[in-house]
């Protein structure tokens, strides 16, 4: 189920090499997911779940939901979607919870140099998607030192599995491919005072602003005068009746295994959702030549631009709308959909049901922003639904009620990766005017102004609709918190 | 936990015209953040009695409720490493088994050979070990107790901040709260450490003081030990919850008084270090969450129960200093026969607030 030839991708892979899985010998290229190996050579469920012992599959490919735990090397609970395959590998489907290894870690955390102390940074930045490294650029430029922290072996954050052209001004990188803006991005960093750390995962953000990372398995502390929160979103699931069956996976998922990976999801998908991301993943999988039975939307009309649903349907893909999936079919992978019209008050019409032949679901029905980090250094958050969920409270410098801690991106509400890189920028620029001893005041608004005239320019339209409602609100929040006098 | 296990007996015993009311949700203030364990091995005849009887509410609870809380009955391994805790223990064992409690003394190599093979026992003098000893779920428990008071009529009004206790003329008359007035000759104050602003309101000064207490929790992994091991001198308790995870802290004796609730760095490295030391095949272990909860401590590590003087119909059920949830069933039944002005089954006016003005009281040696 490799992709092997791709009107866009050319597939750079690792060395082909062996790997067991369960007692079996199977071929996998060296640094791709565990999980994209097993994919690759048919195999979808992973583990089977604790209590009620179900199949289960991954489904958000970014070390997110669990889904994808497997005892590896005798470890169990290893994140499969985002663990390198290594030659040998002894990968175990795992049952139940798991049981205690016994290989041990040769750090102890007893030694003398636990957790290893970093020192400190002006700022840190956490998240290596399309708002941090352009924090990191807005910045950096201004002489400010700065770390960006990344789990990811790679950066570029969902940059690198967008195979499509970004739309807006040329000053937005329009007609840009995302896989290439990470790379520009990268580019114009090289010269700055920046550091990329990609493999560290930032476990935890402490008062004082005391970060502690994970990196090549070991902890490590280090310390910012003020931290930007670049963490992106996780994809949402859906709640319906199977909903858990090896083969439903996140649109994100979808991309990272046939964009980054180079291996098909599935013969025939039905794609869930209508947005944006939906008609743009629909027409990636076709270009991938996998075959997109239909796409359907629960609203009357479609939620994405009409240009990507044009596209889908010349392909002969039909959107469906005011359509949704009532269950999924199979017993240890999906083997079939069962959709239904629905009316005005989203119940389904009886007499209306399909049954549709595919071997994959995939459910983009919207991202939810992750804020953890936030939250446990104790930021004030709001729910706002505009912004997709629970956020930070910031105000109109991307500041939230911990003073120097800043969100951007995803991360302060979901937007476009096109508003991530300008709200990155902004938050770059709020920092750094806190940081610099002597800033330049004129250059700083200036380029403040350029800003927030982009975003301006993006959140423009129908298309911004729900964005300007949140970010509204937001300013009213942080007001109420005494933020943006 | 305390407050909706009142609740619940107060409407078995008839009293269902009863308003539980809660700032934030169920279990969201010391209950949902306490590590679950349920010990009776205490210094004093009268703590050890009323955990007795509480482990005797628990293995019924969850036929009574109807509901799974996760009991299990693992036993409490309590480790000896200095004179004192051996010179303590065997004091404590010998009142124990008075009054009829299933509790032994263990060497190091009874220890490995008879209760966790996996413990590390450099430096353990020796330990006590009680097998009825037990620990279930925080958050199913209370959850179990609101449930089957709502099931008896009892209102539960989550996310409704009480704002002040109304008195009229030394008697209570009802409470403010961000939602209205609610009206009732007789109320129980059991906010935990909120307890105290919330007295205030009522003239009434409380002798409690917050104090943030952290607590870890890792993956789940099928069970390799059984009891809730921990000491007193080392510092530190941990469990292996019917669920799979190790659940375990440590109280800082330096952590500052206040609301304080975040966690820190130092907390994760220093409990992970001494959760290594412990049991070596814990380092391979990942840890997933940490937090911070308060202990509502009192001079004597008492709670405070029963109606304040000066305010008529005016109860207290807090200051439980961090053992509260363990027990939460037998001291919500003795209060809520309080409440209702019936005979308690176990006297507890030892535990009036008022035995700090009265004269002197005896600390329990064993608090974590």
């Amino acid at each position: 189920m490799r992709i092997r030839e791709h009107p866009i991708l050319d597939f750079q892979k690792g060395p082909l090499v062996e790997f067991e899985h369960d007692g079996r010998k199977l071929e996998g290229h060296e640094g791709e997911s565990i999980a994209a190996a097993l994919h690759a050579a048919g195999v979808r469920v992973l583990r089977h779940s604790i209590r009620l012992n179900r199949p289960r599959g991954f489904f958000c490919a970014i070390g997110r939901c669990s889904s994808c735990l497997m005892t590896v090397d005798g470890v169990p609970n290893v994140m499969t979607c985002v663990t390198a395959l290594k030659a040998g590998m002894r990968v175990e489907t795992q049952t139940g919870k798991g049981t205690i290894p016994d290989v041990r870690f040769t750090e102890a955390p007893s030694d003398p140099d636990y957790p290893r102390d970093l020192g400190s940074v002006p700022l840190a930045i956490v998240g290596a998607g399309p708002a941090g490294l352009s924090a990191a650029v807005a910045a950096g430029r201004l002489g400010v030192e700065c770390v960006v922290l990344d789990e990811n072996p790679v950066p570029g954050g969902q940059l690198i599995k967008q195979t499509h052209m970004f739309f807006g001004s040329k000053e937005h990188h329009a007609r840009v491919r995302g896989i290439d803006i990470g790379e520009i991005l990268l580019k114009e960093i090289e010269d700055l005072p920046v550091s990329v750390m990609t493999g560290t995962t930032v476990l935890g953000l402490y008062p004082g602003k005391v970060l502690a990372l994970l990196r090549n398995g070991r902890l490590h502390r280090l310390t910012a005068d003020s931290v930007i929160l670049a963490t992106g979103a996780s994809e949402n699931m859906l709640a319906f009746p199977n909903g858990d069956l090896p083969g439903i996976y996140g649109a994100g998922a979808v991309q990272t295994l046939m964009n980054v990976d180079g291996v098909a999801p599935g013969k025939r998908v039905l794609m869930v959702g209508a947005g944006n991301i939906g008609l743009i993943v629909s027409y990636q999988l076709l270009q991938a030549g996998v075959e997109v039975a239909a796409v359907v939307e629960g609203l009357p009309e479609i939620g994405g631009y009409h240009v990507h649903a044009a596209k889908v349907r010349r392909a002969g893909v039909p959107v469906m709308t005011s359509h949704t999936l009532l269950h999924a079919v199979g017993t240890d992978r999906v083997e079939g959909a069962i959709i239904s019209e629905i009316d005005g008050d989203w119940r389904p019409i009886e007499g209306t049901e399909i049954k549709l032949e595919v071997d994959t679901i995939c459910l983009a029905v919207g991202l939810t922003p992750n804020c953890e980090l936030a939250s446990q250094l104790g930021c004030d958050e709001a729910y706002v639904a505009e912004l997709g969920g629970r956020v930070a409270i910031h105000d109109t410098d991307l500041e939230t009620t911990v003073p120097g801690v800043y969100v951007a991106g995803d991360a302060s509400g979901i937007e476009e990766a096109s508003t991530a890189m300008l709200e990155g920028r902004l938050a770059g620029l709020s920092a750094a005017a806190k940081l610099l001893t002597r800033p330049d005041a004129d250059e700083l608004t200036r380029l403040r102004i350029e800003v927030e005239e982009g975003l301006r320019a993006l959140r423009a339209g129908p298309f911004g609709e729900h964005p300007r409602a949140g970010k509204q609100k937001m300013v009213e929040l942080a007001r109420s918190c005494g933020g943006d006098q | 936990m305390v407050g909706a296990a009142i609740a619940y007996y107060l409407a078995r015993g008839g009293m269902t015209d009863c308003v539980l009311v809660e700032a934030d949700y169920l279990s969201s203030g010391a209950t949902g953040r306490c590590g679950g364990g349920i010990r009776q091995q205490w210094s004093t005849e009268a703590n050890t009695r009323l955990a007795i009887e509480s482990v005797r509410e628990f293995s019924t609870l969850e036929e009574e409720l109807d509901a799974d809380i996760e009991f299990l009955q693992g036993g409490y391994l309590v480790l000896a490493y200095t004179d004192e805790d051996v010179a303590q223990f065997e004091k404590n064992v010998g009142l124990q088994q008075g009054l009829g409690l299933d509790v032994a003394i263990l060497t190091p190599d009874e220890i490995v050979e008879r209760v966790v093979p996996e413990l590390n026992t450099d430096g353990v003098r020796m330990a006590t070990y009680c097998p009825s000893d037990a620990s279930a779920n925080p958050f199913l428990t209370t959850q179990a107790y609101a449930d089957a008071a709502r099931r008896l009529g009892v209102e539960i009004e989550l996310f409704t901040p009480v704002t002040r206790v109304l008195t009229d003329g030394g008697k209570v008359t009802g409470v403010e709260t961000s939602r209205g007035t609610i009206s009732a000759p007789l109320v129980v104050n059991v906010a935990g450490s909120h307890s105290v602003p919330i007295a205030a309101t009522a003239g009434v000064d409380l002798p409690i003081t917050p104090c943030r207490r952290q607590i870890l929790v890792t993956e789940p992994l099928e069970r390799f030990f059984h009891p809730m091991i921990i000491s007193f001198s080392f510092g530190i308790y941990f469990r292996q919850a019917k669920h799979g995870s190790v659940i375990g802290g440590f109280g800082d004796p330096d952590e500052p008084a206040g609301f304080n609730q975040t966690s820190s760095l130092e907390f994760l490295t220093t409990m992970s270090a001494k959760l290594a030391f412990l049991m070596p095949r814990l380092r391979s272990v990942k840890v997933v969450r940490q937090w911070g909860g308060l202990y509502d401590l009192t001079p004597d590590a008492q709670p405070l129960l029963g109606e304040t003087d000066g305010v008529e119909g005016f109860f207290q059920a807090n200051g439980f200093s961090g053992h509260g949830f363990m027990v939460a069933p037998k001291v919500a039944m003795l209060v809520a026969q309080a409440v209702a002005g019936t005979e308690p089954d176990l006297d507890i006016s030892r535990l009036n607030a008022r035995r700090f003005t009265d004269g002197p009281v005896t600390t329990d040696k064993s608090v974590v």
